[in-house]
């Protein structure tokens, strides 16, 4: 790693005034520390054989409430959020950016309602996905289909991202270049091998042991930060004054306000429905619900739920970096000569911090991107895995064969995710990954109404899905905004309400009332309602009590009715 | 794929306190979507304007009411273990109750 620093600083160049040694080598540090410990972790609490993807892919369901408490946020938490949030607050300022606030603060009522139903039906079933749990539920195969694929192509475009903000921090401290594509992607690419690495050896355990790393560092670098930032700039009074005159001025290129200070009444719906949108979408990711099945018993996750808004309080301070960055007058321009508000914080840090502590807070970004992107080729190859290569290609595959699959596909998606941020622009998979969020929300009827009820007929389920799915993505394609055509962003009109809102939530209320609709034409001509291998008591089992044993498949069972 | 044939119940629950608890849960979720009643500048507490410590407060508000309704759960539905062939509560004498299905 340390042969990449003399070779890259001849390329760097222009406004970001060349490679910063001593940051850089901080983040190196930092980086082989992580590293060290990603494989070690193979060791930790070691199991009698890692090749299940009950110990590969979910730690053995043993994590206790801290263990989970520091895995769930260095998974929800990531690095883009920390990039991507101050730097809507630095651009767009309050709607698009503090939503973020509420969002995951609501967000724990509403998972502690039904994750430990879900928790304690995976565990008596054997669940690793939630598609797994639509099958038992169901018994459909095409309904559990459609949540598979939404969850693995929802969670593609999230691990791009986690890139896209290691890139950030790269870009800052130097590291990077116009014309050279390999000083570019280098970095990108040795950082990405040596977590594809860790994660096929150790599998959930690595970020769970990084996550402890990762979390303390952000937690030290936000707080240094809002103390000290504030009153170098004149005060936190001066800040929202000086956010205040940004907003409200007059953008001359549309004629309307640069952003938005405080929501005024026309903006009330799309903050509501922003915060409640993406905090009913957050728990219906896999990587979400692979950190959550990986505790050890029922309740840890409602523990959980009353101590993880602490994450969603350094949040909140993070956003107001954004702000702070308007008064002091911060100017993130990309190695290109282009301004990328993406790279606001960063240069913040960097304009403000001696480079030893700037390249602490680089490391924090860069692994924080680490954990999540760990977490999440974990969540989608154990989905592939269980919902794509069992389900449908090999019925009869050992639980050996599925830990090979899941740990090969890890690598397949992690490596797909380099190739989609190298190739493409970092537009499409902001874009991708603003319609994974309206996409996975779709799948909320599915898994959480399924936790209460089977009044929803799955086929009535399957086509409100589709619907949904349909509504979003055109909805979606049709928002404009300066920068691109189509994709836009996330806030369309919302019919009956009249008012601007997030497109997920109304493809959601359409979903919901075609799947209500068409229950009652299915259940009028009694179609099929499958087969249910839950019974009331599982949703409320707890470590200790026994697993169902599934009796090995008869030749009569090879294929599930759909 | 097939499992041994068992049927039974969710354990016993206190009604009354789980209401209760999903009272707690909701009181942040409404207060946080009604964003007239929050989006305004004025007062400011130390150069933060009411929009913005308003919902930092909620977050330590929301913290502490999930943990009172973390505290209540546990006490309205105590874990009643099931036997090993999970087809029963080791604990005949829950079967005996009527109880309500499934929700919560």
């Amino acid at each position: 790693m340390t042969a990449v620093v003399p070779a890259l600083s001849p390329a760097a160049s222009g406004d970001t005034g060349g490679v910063n040694v001593v940051a850089l080598s901080v983040l190196i540090f930092f980086f082989v520390v992580v590293a060290g410990a990603g494989f070690w972790a193979a060791r930790w609490r070691r199991p009698a054989s890692m090749e299940s993807l009950e110990e590969w892919g979910l730690g053995g369901r043993s994590f206790g409430t801290w263990v989970t408490w520091f895995l769930l946020g260095g998974d929800l938490y990531t690095a883009y959020t920390f990039v991507a949030v101050p730097a809507a607050m630095f651009s767009a300022g309050a709607v698009s950016g503090f939503f973020a606030v509420p969002y995951t603060i609501i967000l724990y009522p509403i998972i502690f309602v039904f994750m430990s139903r879900l928790w304690s039906v995976s565990h008596r079933h054997g669940y690793v996905t939630p598609a797994d749990f639509v099958q038992g539920r169901s018994g459909s195969r095409g309904l559990t289909l459609a949540v598979a694929i939404t969850g693995f192509i929802a969670t593609m475009p999230y691990i791009a991202l986690q890139l896209v903000g290691i890139q950030a921090v790269l870009e800052v401290a130097g590291v990077g270049s116009n014309t050279n594509w390999l000083a570019n992607d280098l970095p990108l690419f040795i950082a990405f091998l040596v977590l594809a690495l860790y994660t096929y050896t150790s599998g959930l355990r690595a970020p769970a042991l990084i996550a402890f790393v990762k979390d303390i560092l952000i937690y030290i670098v936000i707080i240094v930060a809002v103390i000290y930032l504030p009153a170098k700039v004149g005060g936190w009074g001066h800040v929202f004054d000086a956010a205040q005159g940004k907003m409200e001025a007059t953008n001359p290129a549309t004629g309307k306000p640069v952003g938005v200070f405080i929501p005024g009444a026309g903006q009330y719906w799309a903050y509501a429905t922003l915060a409640l949108g993406s905090a009913m979408a957050l728990f219906m990711y896999p990587h979400s619900i692979t950190a959550t099945l990986s505790a050890k018993n029922r309740n840890t996750i409602r523990k959980n739920a009353s101590i993880l808004p602490a994450y969603s309080f350094l949040l909140g301070l993070l956003a107001l970096l954004g702000w702070v960055a308007i008064a002091a007058g911060t100017k993130p321009i990309g190695v290109n000569g282009k301004p990328n508000p993406q790279l606001v914080v960063p240069q913040l840090f960097e304009d403000f911090f001696p480079s030893w502590f700037a390249g602490v807070a680089f490391a924090a970004i860069a692994i924080g991107a680490l954990v999540p992107a760990a977490i999440m080729s974990i969540a989608a190859a154990n989905t592939f895995t269980r919902n794509i290569y069992k389900a449908w290609l090999n019925p009869n595959a050992t639980i050996q064969q599925e830990a090979k699959v899941s740990k090969i596909t890890s690598l397949v998606v992690k490596a797909f995710a380099l190739v989609f941020v190298l190739t493409l622009d970092k537009q499409n998979a902001i874009n991708f990954q603003l319609l994974g969020g309206i996409w996975i929300l779709q799948t909320f009827p599915s898994v959480v109404f399924y936790l209460y009820t089977r009044w929803f007929h799955r086929r009535a389920l399957l086509i409100g899905w589709a619907v949904g799915m349909a509504y979003g993505t055109w909805t979606a394609y049709g928002v404009a905004s300066p920068q691109t055509p189509h994709f836009g962003g996330s806030i369309a009109n919302m019919p009956v309400v009249g008012q601007l809102g997030y497109i997920a939530v109304t493809a959601f209320a359409l979903n919901v009332v075609v799947a209500a609709l068409l229950t009652l034409v299915f259940r009028a001509v009694k179609a099929d309602e499958g087969r249910d291998e839950t019974i009331p008591a599982d949703y409320f089992a707890d470590a200790g009590d026994p697993r169902v044993e599934k009796l090995a498949p008869g030749p009569h069972e090879l294929t599930p009715s759909a | 794929m097939s499992t041994t044939p068992h049927r039974h119940e969710a354990p016993p629950a206190n009604k009354g306190l789980l209401a209760l608890a999903c009272v707690l849960l909701a009181i942040p979720i409404v207060a946080l979507l009604l964003v007239g009643t929050y989006a305004k500048d004025e007062p400011r507490l130390g150069g933060f304007p009411f929009f913005i410590w308003y919902q930092f407060l909620w977050v330590v508000i929301c913290s502490a009411l999930t943990y009172a309704a973390y505290r209540l759960v546990l006490k309205a539905r105590p874990h009643v273990p099931m036997n090993p062939e999970g087809d029963a509560f080791l604990d005949d004498d829950h079967r005996a109750n009527p109880r309500e299905d499934g929700l919560r």
